[in-house]
């Protein structure tokens, strides 16, 4: 009866073991996830590979872009997010291909696509080791997703245990929504300038 | 002591049994309610225009479907075309942007699979549309370039994928989403093409 009772013991307790175990171990996910390197907007951030400075951070309910003597309107149903900054490869030639922005909840938002023709935007700007760039940054989020929020910034979604920038928005966010923004090209430094209106 | 040896050979007979019956009996489930499931697929609904699937990543409505000889662009193909325009709504509601619903909306038809796939477009300023963003419902165009050898289509059946999250796949362990059968067929007349006019 004893024995009985402590074999259905132990068996009791290895299922529980076998649980926790499992329920412990991390995920492939979790072990290949990305590293992340922390900072602020308006510093330089650094990794093995690669720098990347946020500047400013504006906020719009519209954006024009003008390119070739022509205007397209984007709108959204949300706000754009437009971040300005600085890029510079260390090692060797490269883009910057993965941008997104964690709300306060966790949600991410990619980058919008809807910008790869404007000279400067993130993806599509080759960064040359030693030589910073000028960069913008693009997203298209829900008001409630501007709070709280970091901006990830890394070479590439799917590089296993690659270094990932975390900035934080901290206290530079934007105090007010503009109704509309242009992007325009500009004869020096930055290739683009922004005039809000 | 012979007596004691041939009780624990017995015992141990007993637990061989007993351990051998009872997985063959839970394989012989598991086999037989997959080959029942199969057998027996359940229905996938079909619905009307203007009903919101569920499908868990995403929240389609299938508002309306018509014919037309301009993209929603505006600009008038150099070449005559026809095109089936399907206005949809599209909610995601996972935790990242994604674009996976460009493959989760098919026509249902008899003949061939209409080639190539649909381009989608921003309800709001027709621009092309890419990954859909959280929280933040979208109005949407869907565009496919209808062949011409084809008459023009009068209803239409479109299936609505569904997927399922694995916070570990069976592959990697990694989390991922994949595809799940259908959630739903929504029936809808096309209406057809205005006169087309002059540019």
């Amino acid at each position: 009866m004893i024995s009985a009772l402590r074999t259905l013991l132990l068996c009791a307790l290895a299922i529980a073991m076998l649980y926790a175990m499992r329920e412990s171990m991390p995920g492939y996910g979790d072990i290949t996830a990305p590293i992340a390197v922390r900072g602020a907007v308006g510093e330089r951030v650094e990794t093995q590979d690669f720098a990347f400075g946020a500047a400013s951070v504006h906020l719009a309910r519209a954006v024009k872009v003008e390119s070739f003597g022509r205007v397209k309107d984007y709108s959204t149903s949300g706000v754009w997010l437009i971040i300005e900054g600085a890029a510079v490869a260390k090692t060797e030639t490269m883009t910057l291909m993965s941008a997104e922005w964690q709300a306060g909840n966790g949600v991410r938002y990619a980058l919008s696509q809807r910008f790869s023709t404007v000279s400067g935007y993130l993806p599509t700007e080759r960064l040359e080791p030693g030589l910073p760039r000028p960069v913008l940054l693009a997203f298209e989020l829900p008001e409630t997703a501007v709070d709280k929020g970091t901006l990830l910034v890394a070479r590439s979604l799917v590089m296993p245990l690659a270094e990932e920038l975390s900035i934080a928005l901290g206290d530079r966010k934007p105090t007010e929504i503009k109704p509309s923004v242009t992007i325009s090209r500009s004869a020096g430094g930055a290739p683009w300038t922004l005039a809000a209106r | 002591m012979p007596v004691m040896r041939r009780s624990k050979i017995r015992r141990r007979l007993l637990v061989m049994l007993v351990t051998g019956i009872g997985g063959m009996a839970a394989a012989a489930i598991s086999f037989a309610s997959a080959v029942y499931d199969a057998a027996n697929p359940v229905a996938v609904p079909t619905i009307g225009k203007g009903q919101t699937v569920d499908t868990g990543r995403w929240r389609v409505t299938i508002n309306d479907a018509h014919m037309s000889s301009t993209p929603p662009t505006g600009t008038k193909p150099f070449e005559p075309k026809r095109f089936l325009l399907v206005d949809l709504e599209l909610d995601n509601r996972s935790m990242a942007s994604s674009n996976a619903f460009m493959n989760l909306i098919t026509i249902k038809d008899e003949g061939a699979p209409l080639q190539p796939k649909p381009t989608y477009y921003l309800a709001r300023d027709k621009w092309i549309a890419s990954a859909i963003n959280p929280n933040m419902p979208e109005k949407l165009i869907a565009v496919w370039e209808w062949p011409a050898d084809r008459p023009e289509p009068e209803t239409l059946s479109l299936s609505i994928g569904k997927q399922i999250y694995k916070p570990r796949d069976n592959l990697y362990g990694a989390p991922n989403w994949f595809g799940d059968g259908e959630a739903a067929v929504v029936a809808l007349a096309v209406a057809q093409a205005a006169e087309p006019t002059e540019q």
